[in-house]
Parts: structure tokens; sequence; C-alpha cells
């Protein structure tokens, strides 16, 4: 009796296949927040539409969308050639967003006078041919060097701009992070480190450092993404599939409103328009 | 000498009741009726955390529930093999085999469970996929559970039966399951507290990060306490998330407890 | 036996271990596959090999199998010592009421899922390190060996009283008779007659501890490098499950990263269960 009842459950569930439309969005956790929260506010207004979100990184999205196994990626930097061959041209990259990878360093750090480095000086911290945060002009102590995972899209474009080559390894690595969360997290425990983030994720204890390029000191901020001043401003993707459901690309539509651009706007990110 | 023992024993003694303690401790401030009632909304990162863990809740449940489903039917038929069927050495080689599989760590089965699930059955991240591998993990303790039950079952009431032309259908539901059915809940709440730690293979395979409150068919994703405590153990600065992340572990703890308390109880109730 | 033919309730138990049979072979068959890609391509001397670097194509597997090494040995030279001392003051010196209560307060602790260590590991632990032995942050082999000393210590400490426990009246009462004191019936008789079961209990504890995943994961670091110098395990570093988790969600499907980390699944498969089958042929037969 009671295994008759149970199976009835089961079946019944699986019997209710795909009642309402499924969207699953994986990706970039810098454009994470801002799908999120549109996915939230386009659920109320479309009851019959579940999206699920998912982070993993520029590098999940991207390949999710290539293998199918999600129906929109986000990924916080331009497609590789590699990628853009097994993509095959089915797949349309739409910028919802632009933001500034900031270095970001511990207010330790900050507060002992690091206020802004030059391309190489990053390059070489990251190379480890500097060690200490005294041979930059800061406080006595070893350089905690936060590298991202490989496939992280803010990794790509650190790398790109400062390394030379988005595929640039890091000697002088310290510890391997994975979302912007997680270096948030380590950059704020620590006295001296030093890392890549969204400048969406800087607070009182996590501060973004200028960037002296040609002489000029570049802050992070969304103004000098505007100009096209700072040397690591990036757009942020969505890979939306030729072939996707009317609703997937309604939600990539609903994102580009403005409705969309002003969760843009709050999440700290520059809006399209 | 008893000295020394005592005083390295001692910190071994003293752990369970900290780690509870501490857990529990640190979850209470978050600890309150909006866990299950508040907002859904999870979003992490740089604006404010939802409170509900509700949907986790269920989900775990539904994916422990579900792989039981599928594992128990399997673990039986395993179970009455051995005692029906198997020669000795047969029964050897069956006893070494789920000792190999219990002996594979749950990560290689995730990943196994990725290429062969998600991939190529085209399963997609689901509650299916999930409870399929939680169902294989958990097989191998449960079987072993089942064969001890059916083997502690006195020899003669089964030799006797069977020359009273029972069959061996009969035998096993009104002589085996009346005898030891305690035995069999045992071993059964036993491996439902075991999937319900499950975190790594699920990760990839089963759960999402937002966006659903429950599943509409098995082969839409999930979310579960176990990583969405995960999820939130990435966000170090962030007041709110890491006490909802003490409040999930607290919550998950207490799930956990509940099955592995209610086996000991059991286990009691039989030697008794 | 009877029966010529098979009943309805035999072949549904056949259909039932013929499912088991095949999905589990069918997972394995998988796992052996894509593997042998892997190896076929780089060879067995990627074992051997320090670099791990996907997108360069290097593929070395000795910075986390040095890792893995170095968190096991640290949470055996803590569980063992512990866990058997636990065992022994649970089942020789105190009384069967307090037994009972250790015992249940043991399997409570072996309850414990291991994300919510991963919790205590990262914001315990890790802080506690960083401050008191000025570490980078606190992300160490040696985290990784506490947090893991803490899954692997009820197995061990259950499994040795239950060998205390199973050591025959006889032998006790010949020792008493004897006139051996009580150090000296600990160790002449009652460790050596429990030692087949104690060592099955370690055994079965280090694989339980190769296939750790989330706490590992959190606590160590994620580096692929090697320590330096070999016995350096306060920096970073990298274990072979902290791997697969970290990069599986990322390894595109049937790309060589992903064979590379199913080489690495294939593994610590094959350690594991090296070392639980041993336990169970070293256990005493009951």
């Amino acid at each position: 009796m009671l295994k008759t009842i149970l199976m009835g459950c089961v079946l019944l569930l699986a019997s209710t296949a795909h009642a309402s439309e499924h969207i699953h969005i994986v990706g970039s956790t810098t454009v994470l927040p801002v799908v999120s929260q549109a996915a939230t506010l386009y659920r109320q207004q479309h009851p019959n539409i579940t999206i699920t979100v998912s982070g993993g990184g520029s590098g999940v999205g991207i390949a999710s969308v290539i293998q199918g196994t999600a129906q929109i990626g986000m990924a916080s930097r331009n497609t590789t050639v590699e990628e853009q061959a097994k993509l095959e041209g089915k797949v349309d990259n739409i910028v919802i967003a632009a933001d500034a990878v900031a270095v970001a360093i511990s207010k330790a750090v900050y507060e002992s006078g690091v206020h802004a480095l030059s391309v190489q000086q990053i390059a070489d911290i990251y190379r480890g041919n500097i060690r200490n945060w005294q041979d930059v002009g800061g406080l006595d102590a070893r350089i905690v060097v936060i590298d991202k995972e490989a496939s992280r899209g803010t990794r790509h474009v650190f790398a790109e701009a400062i390394l030379g080559d988005k595929h640039a390894r890091a000697k002088g690595a310290s510890i391997i992070s994975g979302s912007n969360n997680e270096e948030q997290a380590i950059i704020s425990r620590s006295h001296a480190a030093i890392g890549m983030l969204s400048n969406a994720w800087l607070n009182h204890k996590v501060r973004g450092i200028a960037i002296i390029v040609d002489g000029k000191t570049i802050l992070p901020t969304i103004e000098h993404v505007r100009d096209n001043t700072y040397p690591l401003a990036r757009g942020l993707h969505v890979l939306l599939p030729k072939t996707a459901s009317a609703a997937a690309k309604d939600f990539v539509q609903f994102l580009l409103s403005q409705q969309g651009q002003a969760i843009v706007q709050e999440v700290g990110y520059l809006p399209v328009h | 000498m008893k000295i020394i023992l005592i005083i390295l024993a001692i910190p071994a003694l003293l752990l369970p009741a900290a780690c509870v303690l501490y857990i529990f401790y640190q979850a209470l401030p978050a600890l309150n009726l909006s866990l299950i009632l508040g907002s859904d909304i999870a979003v992490v990162g740089v604006n404010s955390i939802g409170q509900s863990i509700l949907p986790q809740i269920t989900g775990s449940l539904l994916m422990m529930g579900l792989a039981c489903f599928f594992a128990l039917p399997i673990a039986l038929s395993i179970a009455l093999f051995h005692a029906f069927w198997a020669k000795k050495r047969q029964k050897k080689l069956l006893m070494a085999l789920l000792q190999m599989l219990q002996g594979i760590p749950p990560i290689v089965y995730g990943l196994c469970g990725l290429i062969v699930l998600v991939h190529t059955l085209q399963w997609g991240i689901s509650l299916a996929a999930g409870a399929v591998i939680l169902a294989i993990i958990i097989l191998p303790l449960l079987s072993n559970s089942l064969i001890h039950a059916f083997a502690r079952i006195p020899r003669e009431q089964t030799d006797a039966a069977l020359s009273l032309g029972l069959s061996k259908f009969r035998v096993l539901v009104r002589i085996w399951l009346p005898a030891s059915w305690s035995n069999i809940l045992t071993g059964l709440l036993l491996s439902m507290a075991r999937a319900l730690s499950e975190t790594a293979p699920i990760l990839f395979t089963a759960t999402v990060f937002s966006g659903i409150t429950w599943p509409d068919s098995i082969f839409s994703p999930v979310t579960s306490l176990q990583t969405h405590i995960f999820y939130l153990a990435q966000e170090g600065s962030n007041i709110q998330a890491i006490h909802t992340a003490w409040a999930s572990a607290a919550t998950l703890l207490l799930l956990v407890l509940c099955f592995s308390l209610a086996a000991w109880y059991l286990r009691r109730y039989n030697k008794t | 036996m009877f029966i010529s033919r098979p009943s309805l309730f035999a072949s549904v138990v056949w259909l039932g271990c013929l499912t088991a049979v095949f999905s589990i072979a069918v997972l394995l068959w998988f796992l052996w596959d894509n593997s042998w890609l892997f190896f076929q391509q780089f060879g067995i001397q990627t074992l051997w090999l320090d670099e791990w670097y996907p997108y360069e194509h290097l593929y070395g597997f000795l910075p986390a199998i040095a890792g893995t090494a170095w968190a096991l040995w640290i949470a055996l030279i803590i569980a063992i010592p512990c866990g058997l001392a636990a065992a022994i003051v649970s089942s020789e010196i105190v009384s069967s009421t307090w037994q009972a209560w250790i015992r249940l307060s043991m399997e409570v602790l072996a309850g414990i899922p291991s994300v919510v260590y991963g919790l205590i590991g990262l914001w315990l632990l890790l802080p506690t390190l960083q401050s008191q032995l000025n570490l980078l942050t606190g992300h160490s082999l040696l985290a990784a060996g506490l947090i893991l000393s803490l899954m692997i210590l009820p197995t061990i400490m259950l499994m040795a009283q239950d060998a205390l426990q199973g050591v025959a009246s006889e032998q006790r009462e010949a020792a008493k008779l004897l006139g051996l004191n009580w150090n000296q019936q600990l160790w002449r008789i009652l460790l050596p007659q429990a030692w087949s079961g104690i060592r099955s209990g370690i055994l079965l504890a280090v694989g339980r501890g190769l296939g750790e995943t989330m706490a590992v994961m959190l606590v160590v670091g994620s580096l692929d490098k090697m320590p330096e110098p070999f016995y350096n395990i306060l920096e970073p570093a990298q274990t072979l499950t902290s791997r697969i988790g970290r990069e599986m969600g990322e390894a595109a499907f049937g790309s060589l990263h992903f064979s590379a980390l199913m080489a690495c699944g294939l593994i610590l498969a094959i350690v594991a269960v090296f070392f639980s089958l041993s336990a169970q042929k070293m256990r005493p037969t009951t």
C-alpha cells in the first residue's frame, strides 16, 4: 500500500515534466548579481517561467552554452578563438553592462601609502619578482598574491592587460581563488593581499588602487570606464544561442530594458546607454 | 601511563560536543522564523541575501528521498541474492565488491555521473541525476545493512518454513520482514543520513545557486542545503551570509542527527 | 533448486542485481575509458611531473599527490594517538554508561557533514592559524590535515573500541591471573590481540580521508605548486580531491582537461579501493 502511494507520488512528479518553461543561466560571478536580481523581477512579471542561475566562472558559462547544458551563458570577457570555433557562429554575444577590473589591495596596505601602481610593478608582483610591500612603498610585509582560476573572465582581462597574454602564468601567486566573493573575503581578512576584482566588489576593507599608465594615474571608476581611459575595462556579456526559446530572448531583452539597466546601475556597473 | 592516555583522549572525547555547540552558537543570530518564512531570494554578492532556506531544505530532502527510493529495491535484490542463491564463493566475492564500491570516493562517482547522466544521456543538471548518483553512493551501505539484517534471522526458522513448502517470496514477506524490520529501518536511516551529507557529487550534477523553489519535474535542477552552505562559505565579508551559512549548517546537522539518532535508538531497542 | 523455471520473485531479484551491476559497470567504464585517453596521450610520467597548467597542456600530478599525502599524514599523526587513547579510555577505564555516551558522541562526530567541517575550517581554523602562526591566509596543508584528522578520528576510535572489546574474556582473565598490572595487561595482551582490528580501522580511515573533498577544497588553497622545501606544510597547496572539485565545473566535456581530471579520479579510486580492501582483508573474522 505504502509502496503504491510512494510510486504514485514519484510518477506524478516525473510526469509534470516541463509544465513551465525553464531557463538555466550559468557563468561569470561578475554578471551573476545582475542576472539573479533581474531573474527575480522577471519571474514576478512572468510567473510561469522558471529561471535558475549558477556561478562557476566565464569559462563554465561559455562551455555550458557550447554543450547545451545552459540556455544562456554569462561571461565577463570576450570569447577566445578556440571557443569561437566551437560556437560556430550559432550564438549571439550581447553586452549588457561594462565594468572595471580593479586591482584590489587590503586596507592595511592602502593605509600604509600604496595608492597607485604601474602596470610593470603589478606584473612583477604577479611574476614573483617583487615580494614585499616595502619595495613599492608600503608596509613591511610579504605580499599575498591572489590569483584566480584560469578560466575566470576577470583573470583573462587582467592577464591580458598586465601580463601580456590572457593565458599567462603568474609564478608569484600565493593562492588561487575562485569567485569574486571568495577573493573579496580573502583580501578583507588579510593585511597584505593583492588581487583582481570587479569594481563593484570594492568596499572599505578591499580598496582599489589606481593604475599608472604612460605617466597617468587612473582610478577604477565608472567614469573612467565610460571614457575608455581605464586599461582594464571590459564588457559584461550574455551569450544567447540563435535557437533559444522566445522566453530566453525576451529575458535578454529585459536585461537591456530600462528595468534591467537600472539593476545594472544599482549593482555598480556601467549601463550600456 | 593512564594519565598520559587520559590526557591524549580528552580532546578527542570533548570534540563532538564542542563542534556541535560551536555550530549552534554561531547559528544563533540567524536562527529565527525568517529561516523558513522569509523571502526565498538568495542573491549573493554585492547585495543583500535572502533569508529563507526552505527551498534548500526541500531540495535536500527530495534528493535524499528519491535516492533511497532508487537504492532500496536494488539493495534488497542484492541482499536477497546473497541470502537465497549465492554460494559461499559468490558471497565472498559479493562482499568484496561491495567493500570496493564503498571505498571509491564520492567525488569520483560525481565525476562519472557528470559524464554519463548529465552529458551523455542529456539529463542536464537535474534532480534525477543527483538522486541516481546518491543512490549509487549509498547502495553498498544499504546492501550491507540488509545482508546483515537477514543474516541475523535464526537459520532454523527459514529452514523450517522452506521445508514446509513456503516459497522464497513468502519466507521473505511472512518471516524475514517482520523479524528484521527494525534492522532494515536502521540501515535505511543511516543511508538517509549519509545521502544528506554528500555535497561534492551533487554540486555540478544536480544543484544550482538560485531560482528554484520547488522542482517542476525530476529533470529540473534543485538547490540543496549542502551546496548552499558551500556557496555561502565563499562569502567571507558579508555578515548576513555568514550567519545564514551557520544557520544552514545547524539545520543540516539537525536533520542528519535526527536520522542518525533514530537509527541509534532503534539499534538499542533491538538489542534489549 | 526445486523449481526448473525461475519464479517471478527470482526474476525480479535477478533484475535488481543486474541493474546494479550494469549501472556501476557503465560508470566505471567511462572513468576508465576517459582516463585511458589521457594516459595514452601524455603517458604515465605525468604522475611525477610537477606543473599543472591546462592552458599550456601541462598536466603534472605530483603537487596534488604530494599534497594529498601530506594532508593524510598530518591527519593520521593526530588522529591515531588521540583515537587510540580515546578508545582505550572508553573501553578500559570508564564505566559502561559513560562508554555508551562516548560511543554516541563519536557517532555524532562521524555524522557531521563534510561541508560543515569545511565551514569550521574556513571560519574558525584558518583565522586562528593566520594569526597564531603568522601565515599568509591560513590556507595550507596543515589546515587540511587538521580538518581531516577531525573527520577520521571517529572511524579510528570506534573501530579500535570494537577491537578492544572484542578481545576474549579468557585472555583478560589469564592476564589477571598472571598478576600483570594494568599497564602490562594493556600493552602485552590487549593491544596485540586487538591490533588487527585497530589496523583495519586505520586503513579504513585512510581510505575515507583520501576521498574527502569539500572540507579540504575550502581550506587548502588550491595552488598547484610543490611545497618548497618538500616538508613545508604552511603554504597553500593542492590535493587531488580539491583539484577535481575546483575544476570539474570548468573543464569542457570531452576536452583533454576533463580527461586529466578523470585520470585524477582514477588514481584516487584505485588507491582508496586498495586501502578499503586491505581494511576488509585484515578485519578479524567475527
